[in-house]
């Protein structure tokens, strides 16, 4: 058996790290190093966030982002349009859309796509509780901002066919051109899309 | 257009080259396995994003290098387009985790997708192998009619590439729906109608390949065969686009009568060989459930060979196979050059040895008739000495190119 190199207490923090997403053992091995030389504090507030990190974070019921609070604070702000509703596959969506500044509606995350090949489906995703805050909430407009992707574009149908009843506009977000991009570099479906898409001015 | 240089790195037994290439016929001379076939398949492979006969990208990887650190491959092309130089290359790199390789295809420098390199240096390869085209599996005619049309057609390359992710994804949510659970009917509507959407356009362009190969191929085949007999060809889809079967039908209707009879489908507008797709799909439902794929649409499509009456795939003799394969070959560089407004390059691996005098003619003609041609031969005396004082003539030993002289000029 090999000889062991490195204590058992760095080693299974190594172990741990490269378990997440985007760390390789040797990314691993040098923030494993970085931690054990690091100040005390900064070490333990790491370690205190971490471990807080699952307990204080909820699914908000009504839009199923993840928040502090239940519901969350976007759904519980009186100044939001709470007949709008956006739908996006992640959380990070929300933020995306939020920097914008332009929407001042409610969101619902489904927390991803339909995908058979992945094998996920329509009751993988929290499309029930969509449904339910349709009947029960006074929306006027569910606004369906899944990524142009086929996996995005077919969630977007599915949704639009179980929404589109009972008074409630369905819109999707608009495809086309980036800003400040250039006709020249653009792919022929974006452009295809943006003439499909174009608008009286 | 005009392929300028070729460089490779570690490709099959290619470790290294730079090679020149100059406009007119170029033939390469070697001995069995020195890498004459190797050169073209690189060619086409710069051309098409595929192989032509390997059957993963691993095979590409010389033997040698697979077993250093960090093996990879390397292909780079120069071609002259309108006074223009582009630069394609592909690097074969390996892939994590497994032993296969994944590909990084550039065009002048910048990281592109594979499907936008297909066609910017269109190519029409010729191989002993053609007779395949005929003889063999409604697979290989498909493979030939997409790396045909792609080239030609960036719309088509798109929907055929959209076509098979859809195809991947229905054929998985069968089987889940299978296994239980769901409402296949709600479920299936997105990706039938995708699928509709994106394989009439692959329907519609096949046909009209396939009615204009038939046009072209057919003449080339009066002159090879010198007989009496029309080459035709028929496209022969698994469905017949001109029925719409009703929505409750349990079944398919009969595709037995079909593939005899052929389809009169010239008439058809894509939109109703879509609504035609759609009423198949949703009339089949039972039948993919229960199989658990798509068993209708173009990836069941094969195109069939008849003189007369007789389909030559299972009547004809090989000389007979031969001949329709290679009238087709040469129907193609026609087609690809008006369609494309460009000549392709034509590249034949080793063709010449095994046909008579009139058609090695005929190859001589239509070697002669396009900007660039590139040829491989185990004989010099496979060509005659006109034809060999106006070619660049190149030897290939062991992976090792050697020129040995440069074309005659004629004023």
């Amino acid at each position: 058996m090999a000889m062991q190199v490195v204590a058992e207490p760095i080693q299974r923090l190594i172990e741990a790290l490269t378990r997440l997403p985007g760390i390789g053992p040797k990314s691993a091995s040098r923030l494993a190093f970085y931690l054990l030389r690091a100040p005390a504090e900064q070490v333990q507030e790491l370690a205190a966030a971490i471990g807080e990190l699952q307990e204080s974070i909820v699914y908000c019921s009504r839009c199923q982002n993840l928040s502090q609070q239940d519901p969350c604070e976007i759904c519980s702000d009186p100044s939001r349009d709470m007949h709008i509703i956006c739908v996006v596959e992640e959380p990070l969506d929300v933020v995306a859309i939020e920097r914008t500044g332009v929407y001042h509606g409610l969101y619902h995350v489904l927390h991803g796509v339909i995908n058979p090949v992945e094998g996920i489906r329509p009751e993988d995703l929290r499309i029930e509780s969509l449904l339910e805050r349709k009947e029960k909430e006074p929306i006027r407009e569910v606004l369906i901002a899944t990524n142009p992707t086929m996996e995005g574009e077919a969630t977007a149908m599915y949704l639009a066919r179980l929404l589109r009843s009972g008074g409630v506009r369905v819109t999707r977000l608009a495809r086309g051109l980036p800003v400040g991009g250039d006709l020249e570099y653009a792919d022929e479906v974006t452009l295809s899309r943006a003439l499909e898409g174009r608008r009286e001015m | 257009m005009l392929l300028r240089h070729l460089s490779l790195t570690n490709f099959r037994n290619y470790v290294r080259l730079e090679l020149d290439l100059a406009p007119g016929l170029s033939i390469v001379q070697g001995e069995n396995a020195q890498g004459k076939s190797n050169l073209l398949e690189a060619i086409a492979y710069l051309a098409t994003s595929r192989s032509p006969r390997a059957g993963s990208d691993a095979e590409l990887v010389n033997w040698l290098v697979r077993e250093e650190p960090y093996p990879y491959a390397r292909l780079a092309a120069e071609v002259e387009k309108h006074q223009r130089v582009e630069r394609l290359d592909i690097t074969l790199l390996p892939a994590r985790n497994n032993h296969r390789y994944r590909k990084q295809v550039r065009i002048n420098g910048v990281n592109r997708r594979a499907i936008d390199l297909v066609g910017l240096m269109p190519v029409v390869l010729f191989r002993p192998e053609d007779v395949e085209l005929v003889a063999g599996t409604p697979q290989q005619r498909r493979r030939y009619l997409d790396i045909a049309l792609c080239q030609m057609e960036p719309p088509y390359c798109r929907a055929l590439s959209e076509y098979n992710k859809t195809l991947s994804q229905r054929n998985a949510l069968l089987r889940h729906l299978a296994e239980g659970g769901g409402d296949p009917v709600q479920e299936l509507r997105f990706w039938n109608d995708k699928l509709a959407e994106t394989g009439s356009l692959v329907m519609a362009k096949r046909q009209w390949f396939i009615n204009r190969l038939e046009r072209e191929a057919s003449l080339r085949h009066l002159d090879l065969s010198g007989g009496f007999e029309r080459l035709r060809l028929r496209y022969l889809p698994s469905f017949d686009p001109g029925i719409r079967p009703e929505p409750r039908q349990r079944r398919y209707p009969s595709t037995a009568s079909l593939r005899e009879r052929g389809v009169a489908y010239e008439a058809l507008t894509p939109e109703q060989v879509r609504a035609s797709f759609l009423a198949h799909l949703q009339a089949g439902l039972s039948r993919d459930l229960a199989a658990g794929m798509t068993l209708l649409g173009p990836h069941r499509d094969d195109l069939g060979f008849y003189l007369g009456e007789y389909n030559l795939r299972t009547y004809g003799s090989r000389g007979q196979q031969r001949t329709a394969a290679l009238a087709a070959r040469l129907a193609e560089v026609t087609i690809m050059t008006e369609a494309g407004g460009t000549a392709p390059i034509l590249l034949m691996d080793d063709v010449m040895s095994e046909l008579d005098a009139t058609r090695r003619a005929m190859l001589v003609e239509a070697l002669t008739s396009v900007p660039q041609a590139i040829v491989t031969t185990t004989d010099w005396e496979d060509f005659q000495t006109p034809l060999l004082e106006h070619a660049t003539r190149l030897t290939v030993h062991a992976g090792q190119l050697t020129r040995l002289s440069a074309p005659v000029e004629t004023a």
